[in-house]
């Protein structure tokens, strides 16, 4: 059995009203190259915020910090490249296709239905992903370095033709590649092919972050997965309590740290969230790679008929978005549709 | 306005309480409504309103998806006013003060080709000649929803407390804000409720104008100006009140002032 062991904490179908099928899952995202978070520009300095520690040790450390819609976009966007190939993503109340920050949603397509919208032709759809900020283990101060870019001219030096020299010369902080990241991320009342949805843009977004064309690779694995009616701890309580285990086993906190180590430290840490309240059943490892090769088969060979038949699932809700009114008072919903940084 | 504020002429339908929880909520991550936009920047005032806390509490339910009227007008009224049986105050900060974080955000596109204009992240390519001739094609306008701004948000790590009255089971963790934050619940102590007669008190305490007795006689307090309702602290007032631990609250508090009636 597969992603059907966690069947009492997945919806049969998506209903309009929450009924507290939650859940949980540990990830953790591993640079495989330089990457840059940040959200002040370019040559600020990348997002980071002191914390506590650990739990023992209270300490303030600064960490980075992946915030939750830096998440959230690439891994949307890719799922929407899939649906768009098919063409799954439905005409919007202009009679375009659907498309994100636009203001006009098609409110009809996968992703609507999953990630939600806000400000459209007449409904708004709340996310069933909630995402977290998610920390680094290790503090700013292993984990982010500075490179020094220059761009030359054609002729393969910093002066053109007529000897200037070339502006183009600036330093700017990334993240080292072989950084760690631990997040939680929790599924709201998902049918089963929503959640194999939502896994596999999780595991295959390639790339985060700014200048994605040429750096911000970036590995995902999950490392546990919960079904309850409440949230697991906090991601910033997952590292503290880490961080807590390492100092008691004298475990240098040093970039590179060993991956291994890192992720049997986690699964030691995480095995006893199952005591905590709301929090029932914790699949087994061989729950979790079955889960994970169930992922993959759908997003594989049958990619199209599975997002077929998911897209099929929402047959019944679907209404051609309303003709937006131009008569409406109050205030148009403020929220920027796919925020990125 | 009745100086007869006394417990024996209040409404029938009073909510009695008890007891309450004095509850600590531990901020595990940003939190961000706006409660002031001014511009580009969108503030958070230094509270956690107790509409929010009501729905993140699980006590009453909102659907996934809002259509109809519902998409451009709440429905506080018809969710919290039927709710008797709990309440919870708007969460005021542990320290006294609040620390906020500021941040950047901006928005983009799916698609490969875009152009950064005036608050419009514009996608049509095919308009662009239009545009270099000087003439405004409509997709390179002005959108009339954010594109880039900053955002004021309660600090990660800030505390709060509030009180819980009535006694429904409480989450570990509840979401709230417009990003859906993370944040610990935690039950610091149980505490008997003590009614006092009628009489002048000043409140520690935050509390929703809208939640308060209609005929409660407010002599002196500090407004917090935020949506949906505006938020008092300091109150001073005249008439019965009840007290729970160190906080007094006027008797007779309750959602909406009991819904529609």
């Amino acid at each position: 059995m597969s992603i059907e062991t966690l069947t009492q904490f997945l919806a049969p179908t998506y209903e309009n009203f929450p009924k507290g099928r939650t859940i949980g899952m540990v990830v953790l995202r591993k640079t495989q190259s330089e990457l840059i978070l940040r959200t002040e520009g370019s040559g600020e300095p990348m997002c980071s915020e002191f914390v506590q520690a650990g739990f023992q040790h209270k300490n303030s450390l600064q960490r980075l910090v992946m915030t939750k819609r830096k998440q959230v976009a690439p891994e949307r966007r890719f799922g929407r490249e899939q649906l768009r190939g098919f063409e799954l993503l439905y005409p919007n109340k202009d009679g375009a296709v659907c498309s994100l920050n636009t203001n006009a949603p098609c409110e009809m397509c996968i992703d609507c239905f999953l990630y939600g919208f806000a400000a459209g032709g007449g409904g708004a759809q709340k996310s069933r992903v909630w995402t977290e900020d998610a920390f680094s283990l290790l503090p700013t101060s292993e984990t982010v370095a500075e490179r020094t870019i220059n761009a030359i001219f054609e002729t393969g030096t910093m002066r053109d033709e007529n000897g200037k020299a070339s502006t183009a010369l600036n330093t700017s902080e990334y993240i080292k590649p072989g950084v760690h990241f631990l997040d939680v991320v929790t599924l709201k009342d998902m049918t089963a092919d929503e959640m194999r949805y939502v896994l596999g843009n999780i595991l295959m977004t390639p790339r985060y972050g700014a200048v994605s064309s040429r750096i911000g690779r970036m590995e995902n694995q999950i490392l546990g997965i919960f079904g309850g009616i409440t949230e697991l701890p906090s991601s910033l309580e997952l590292v503290q309590s880490l961080y807590d285990a390492l100092i008691e086993a004298n475990t240098p906190l040093e970039h590179p740290f060993d991956t291994d180590l890192l992720v049997e430290m986690t699964k030691g840490a995480i095995a006893t969230w199952t005591n905590r309240r709301g929090i029932s059943r914790q699949l087994t490892e061989e729950q979790l790679t079955d889960v994970i090769a169930d992922v993959d088969r759908h997003w594989d060979g049958e990619r199209e008929t599975f997002l077929k038949r998911l897209d099929r699932s929402y047959e019944t809700f679907r209404k051609p978005p309303a003709k937006a009114s131009s008569s409406r008072k109050g205030k148009k919903n403020a929220e920027p549709v796919t925020p990125e940084g | 306005m009745s100086l007869l504020t006394t417990i024996e002429n209040t409404r029938a339908n009073l909510p009695l309480f008890k007891q309450a929880r004095l509850v600590e909520l531990w901020c595990a991550e940003p939190v961000f409504f706006a409660s002031r936009e001014l511009s580009d920047a969108y503030y958070t005032e230094g509270v956690l309103g107790n509409y929010a806390l009501a729905y993140a509490l699980g006590w009453v339910r909102s659907p996934y998806r809002l259509s109809g009227t519902a998409t451009w007008r709440p429905t506080y009224l018809e969710d919290l006013g039927g709710l008797s049986d709990c309440y919870v105050l708007p969460a005021w900060p542990k320290q006294g003060k609040v620390t906020f974080r500021w941040e950047r955000f901006n928005a983009l596109s799916d698609s490969y080709w875009y152009a950064m204009t005036n608050n419009r992240v514009a996608t049509s390519r095919e308009d662009l000649p239009v545009q270099r001739e000087g003439k405004k094609p409509n997709s390179f306008r002005p959108s009339n929803f954010p594109q880039s701004g900053r955002l004021r948000t309660i600090a990660r790590g800030n505390l709060f407390q509030t009180l819980v009255f009535g006694n429904r089971e409480l989450p570990d963790y509840i979401r709230v804000g417009k990003f859906m934050s993370k944040v610990r619940v935690e039950v610091i102590s149980e505490l008997k409720q003590v009614a006092l007669s009628e009489g002048m008190y000043q409140s520690s305490a935050y509390l929703n104008t809208a939640d308060l007795p209609a005929e409660l006689q407010m002599l002196s307090f500090d407004l917090i100006s935020i949506p949906p309702a505006p938020l008092v602290k300091n109150l001073r007032f005249q008439g019965a009140a009840w007290q729970f631990g160190e906080i007094i609250v006027p008797v007779g508090i309750c959602f909406c002032g009991g819904g529609i009636k």
